[in-house]
């Protein structure tokens, strides 16, 4: 049961961070510094953004809702895409990559849940409508919080990585089987068709890029520190081992 | 594919000498049903043809729980769960097995559930029998097989019996809306809706596949 040449073994020793996990660490400072800076400009140009003239000053939710739901998805598909790596690779980083694009995700998605029925009351008049996006999008919130509570309440770190990889998968997997679902039942969607640059009134085009830019790059950055964060408590835990089994060399530096 | 033969007449066996997991589901069955007539005083005799499938759906799912926690935890007993990651050939048979077991003992509740609600509710089922049997069968296929890959993995965590709707439930969400929407076209005899049982037919052969699958990795450290 407790081979150490199985990686799946339960209680097998954790093990040292991979080099791509410690090429990682350069990235953060540039990253963070990269992203500080493009706040300023986003939260400048989001200021000086004309005001809607039949929506008001609520139209500006605008430059923050769908930027958010574009990381929602994206961290739903590192989730999925790193579990399933994860379970053919078996490789720990990607694990903690998992995690971190779930985390990150479920933070987005919260926002844009949060986000749009204020948009929704100002615009739609009710806060919220069961239309495709909105029912995919809380069904996807609600996988993706099932992840993270599988995760903290399963035992043992290597079979909670199995069963939450699993779980990931479902996760993409659901994404589009719910997308058809609503494209049969749902009701007709509030939301625009598509939302190309030549749909948004003039000097509002240059704030919504910037907005993309800025929030895809916080994306990054939070994805990136978390699984750095991830690693680190790999490392110490592989390090407390070590020291609690002094005759286990290898686990020596 | 004969240790699922073999896991689904051991699973059938014991549920037939005890029957405490039907028993429990049939009576937390009835249960919903009168939870449900008082939840909608005002529903005129006419009303509950028109309710009756999504009222119908609500109580497979959650009797379909109590029954899928216990189809798992029955296994941890004297620690049976090693026995079947043990067993010869690929474990998606073992998967095969539970969810047949489950399946059988589901489609039972609910076939007797049915009964129940259009006696109560004063619905005649009899003439749209088969086509309702179809489209429950499809649905049933469906939670059986997603309910018992989460349900082995909720079974070896803490608060398994509350950690199994959180994961299950989204998972039910496209299947309801299919099974919902064939289950009123066949209590009002009219002809099933194409879409709807495509849709459970490619959602029961996703969930099938990605269960023979997943288990594997289920049953790994056992």
């Amino acid at each position: 049961m407790n081979d150490p040449a199985d990686p799946f073994a339960h209680d097998a020793t954790p093990r040292r961070s991979s080099a791509l996990e410690q090429r990682l660490g350069r990235f953060i400072a540039p990253l963070g510094w990269l992203l500080a800076a493009l706040c300023v400009v986003y939260a400048w140009s989001v200021v000086e953004a004309p005001i809607d003239r039949t929506q008001g000053v609520i139209q500006k939710i605008l430059y923050v809702h769908p930027p958010l739901a574009y990381g929602a998805y994206l961290g739903f598909v590192v989730t999925g895409v790193a579990g399933l790596i994860y379970l053919w690779l078996r490789r720990e980083e990607f694990d903690r990559l998992a995690i971190a694009g779930a985390e990150v995700g479920v933070i987005f998605c919260t926002l844009m849940l949060i986000t749009g029925p204020i948009w929704a009351k100002g615009t739609w008049g009710r806060y919220w409508s069961w239309d495709a996006r909105l029912t995919l999008t809380l069904l996807l919130w609600f996988v993706y919080l099932a992840y993270l509570l599988l995760r903290s309440f399963s035992t043992g770190g290597e079979r909670t990585a199995r069963f939450a990889a699993v779980y990931g998968v479902l996760g993409v997997i659901l994404i589009p089987l719910n997308y058809f679902i609503i494209e049969i039942f749902g009701s007709r969607s509030m939301h625009p068709e598509n939302l190309e640059r030549g749909s948004l009134g003039d000097g509002m085009g240059w704030p919504f890029l910037l907005g993309n830019l800025t929030l895809f790059v916080a994306f990054v950055y939070l994805v990136t520190l978390r699984w750095q964060l991830e690693e680190l408590r790999a490392e110490e835990a592989f390090r407390l081992a070590g020291e609690a089994d002094p005759m286990n060399e290898s686990a020596l530096r | 594919m004969s240790v699922a033969w073999t896991i689904l007449r051991k699973d059938l066996l014991g549920e037939w000498r005890s029957r405490d997991r039907v028993l429990s589901m049939l009576i937390f069955s009835l249960l919903m049903a009168v939870a449900f007539f008082f939840a909608l005083p005002d529903a005129r005799a006419e009303d509950w043809v028109e309710l009756l499938p999504g009222l119908l759906w609500t109580a497979y799912v959650f009797s379909a729980l109590l029954g899928l926690n216990r189809s798992l935890a029955l296994e941890l007993e004297n620690d049976a769960l090693s026995g079947l990651a043990l067993a010869p050939g690929h474990r998606g048979f073992v998967f095969l097995g539970k969810t047949l077991a489950n399946f059988v003992l589901i489609s039972f509740v609910e076939a007797v559930t049915a009964a129940v609600f259009a006696l109560l509710f004063g619905v005649d089922l009899l003439g749209a029998a088969p086509a309702l049997a179809l489209v429950v069968a499809l649905g049933t296929i469906g939670i059986a097989s997603i309910g018992t890959l989460l349900g082995a993995m909720a079974v070896r965590s803490r608060f398994r019996e509350v950690l199994l709707p959180i994961l299950l439930l989204p998972a039910l969400f496209p299947l309801l809306a299919g099974a919902v929407d064939a289950t009123r076209a066949a209590v009002l005899a009219l002809p099933l809706p194409f879409e709807a049982i495509q849709l459970l037919i490619v959602i029961d052969g996703i969930y099938l596949v990605v269960g023979f699958l997943g288990f594997d990795y289920i049953l790994l450290d056992e």
